[in-house]
């Protein structure tokens, strides 16, 4: 892990760390005008309809501040540094704990000097400023991210020279591989069985609601990718449709690169991205393709090398055609 | 995998295709035990005849590197060997070759392989 990780990693877990320390601040000094019980839970309508322990209302400001600092540090490690996303990432938590770091010490003035916890009010409009806060304090996140030289975005594709095929004219080629994702079936086996249980348990239609995620995840576990005369094609295995199709004359390059799905795309199935979509079904290599447009399209294969280059090759000879 | 098809080559289109199955176990691109394309998709794919394809798995058939099953399309036969035997077959192609170059009789070709057993 290099210095610039580290940097990226404190800056992520710090607005958390202030936030608590603000929260805990808030509550040493109001201590001695808090009721026994704290108003902790607010309806739409501003009054109060739960109550908790100043042991609870400190146990739950540690946990929560701990544990979304570790949340973002996870992401910070491993994100993938050269993406945008990752900033914005990182304002975003700032945001989060400003937000959070602001209720908390809310809930604390307006328990102040309360002699019923049941009549303590919070408004709607609380969240209104917290917001503020939230938005202040990613603005004080982005100029703190300033001072981290972080790498520039990759441009589209990613790095890695655009391989050729040698084909002998009027050769032809056609490329075809199963994509495998575990990930997918066994979610898509999971909800099954979800659904199962809910035919019996919960009714018809929560199971019919399972059924169709099930489907869709089993639809997307196994697709079927070919490079041929047609372009690029990603369908499932047993069925014509969904069917994904980028034509040949739609390709500007392909090549052959690592992804990592949680850190590119946050997640498996087909995603999308600003200017970018994919069909994720595991980390690793993947078949990237940038589009004459510039949208690039991404699914992780095996044996990508090989698609990639003659992706390149058929596009070539469809560019010298027209 | 990676099929490749040359209409201007002498050898049959079927062949072909059967050859780029052959190299691809032999590379150990295809494992024992996986599904080849649907005759039906690789025709599509290639531009070339349902039928052509299907004489290419007939072949591949033949020489126990793939299974045909119905319902089930082509799967590489589910043995360790399958990788030798597609690398020896591929040898024995360019035996072949070699000797149809050199303008070899098919008795010299089979003496010639006899004696190399003897």
């Amino acid at each position: 892990m290099n210095r610039v990780r580290y940097r990226l990693m404190a800056l992520a877990v710090l607005p958390f760390l202030l936030a608590m320390a603000v929260d805990l601040t808030a509550f040493a000094l109001l201590r001695d005008r808090l009721p026994d019980r704290l108003a902790s839970h607010f309806t739409a309508s501003g009054s109060s309809d739960d109550t908790q322990s100043h042991t609870s209302y400190l146990v739950l400001v540690l946990v929560m501040h701990i544990g979304l600092a570790a949340l973002w540090a996870v992401v910070a490690r491993t994100g993938d540094a050269a993406v945008r996303g990752l900033r914005w990432m990182v304002w975003v938590g700032y945001a989060v704990a400003g937000l959070v770091g602001y209720l908390m010490v809310a809930v604390l003035v307006a328990n102040a000097d309360a002699a019923d916890p049941g009549r303590v009010r919070m408004p709607l409009w609380q969240l209104v400023i917290g917001a503020g806060c939230g938005a202040l304090a990613a603005g004080i996140g982005r100029l703190l991210l300033l001072t981290v030289s972080m790498p520039a975005p990759l441009p589209s594709p990613g790095p890695g020279e655009p391989e050729r095929l040698d084909l002998a004219e009027g050769e032809v080629a056609g490329w075809m591989r199963r994509a495998p994702s575990r990930v997918l079936l066994g979610t898509g086996l999971a909800m099954i069985a979800t659904a199962l249980v809910l035919l019996y348990a919960g009714g018809t239609r929560h199971a019919l609601v399972a059924l169709g995620g099930a489907l869709i995840c089993l639809a997307f576990s196994c697709p079927y990718v070919t490079v041929d005369r047609h372009g690029l094609t990603a369908r499932p295995t047993v069925l014509p449709w969904p069917r994904i199709r980028v034509p040949l004359s739609d390709v500007d390059r392909a090549i052959s690169r690592e992804i990592k799905i949680l850190a590119e795309y946050g997640g498996w199935g087909y995603r999308m991205r600003p200017g970018k979509t994919g069909l994720m079904l595991r980390s690793g290599e993947a078949l990237v393709v940038r589009r004459a447009g510039g949208r690039e399209f991404a699914v992780t294969v095996d044996d990508s090398a090989t698609a990639a280059a003659l992706l390149n090759t058929l596009a070539d000879r469809e560019g010298a055609k027209r | 995998m990676l099929f490749r098809v040359d209409p201007a080559s002498p050898q049959p289109l079927g062949d072909q295709i059967a050859a780029s199955v052959r190299r691809a176990i032999a590379e150990g691109k295809v494992t024992p035990g996986e599904r080849l394309p649907s005759a039906r998709s690789l025709a599509d794919s290639l531009g070339v005849n349902l039928h052509t394809v299907l004489r290419g798995y007939q072949r591949l058939r033949e020489e126990g590197l793939i299974e045909l099953r119905r319902g089930r399309g082509a799967v590489v036969v589910d043995d360790t060997s399958a990788r030798g035997r597609a690398s020896l077959m591929l040898r024995v192609r360019e035996l072949v070759d070699q000797a149809r170059e050199l303008g070899l009789t098919e008795e010299e070709v089979v003496g010639l392989v006899r004696e190399g057993l003897a």
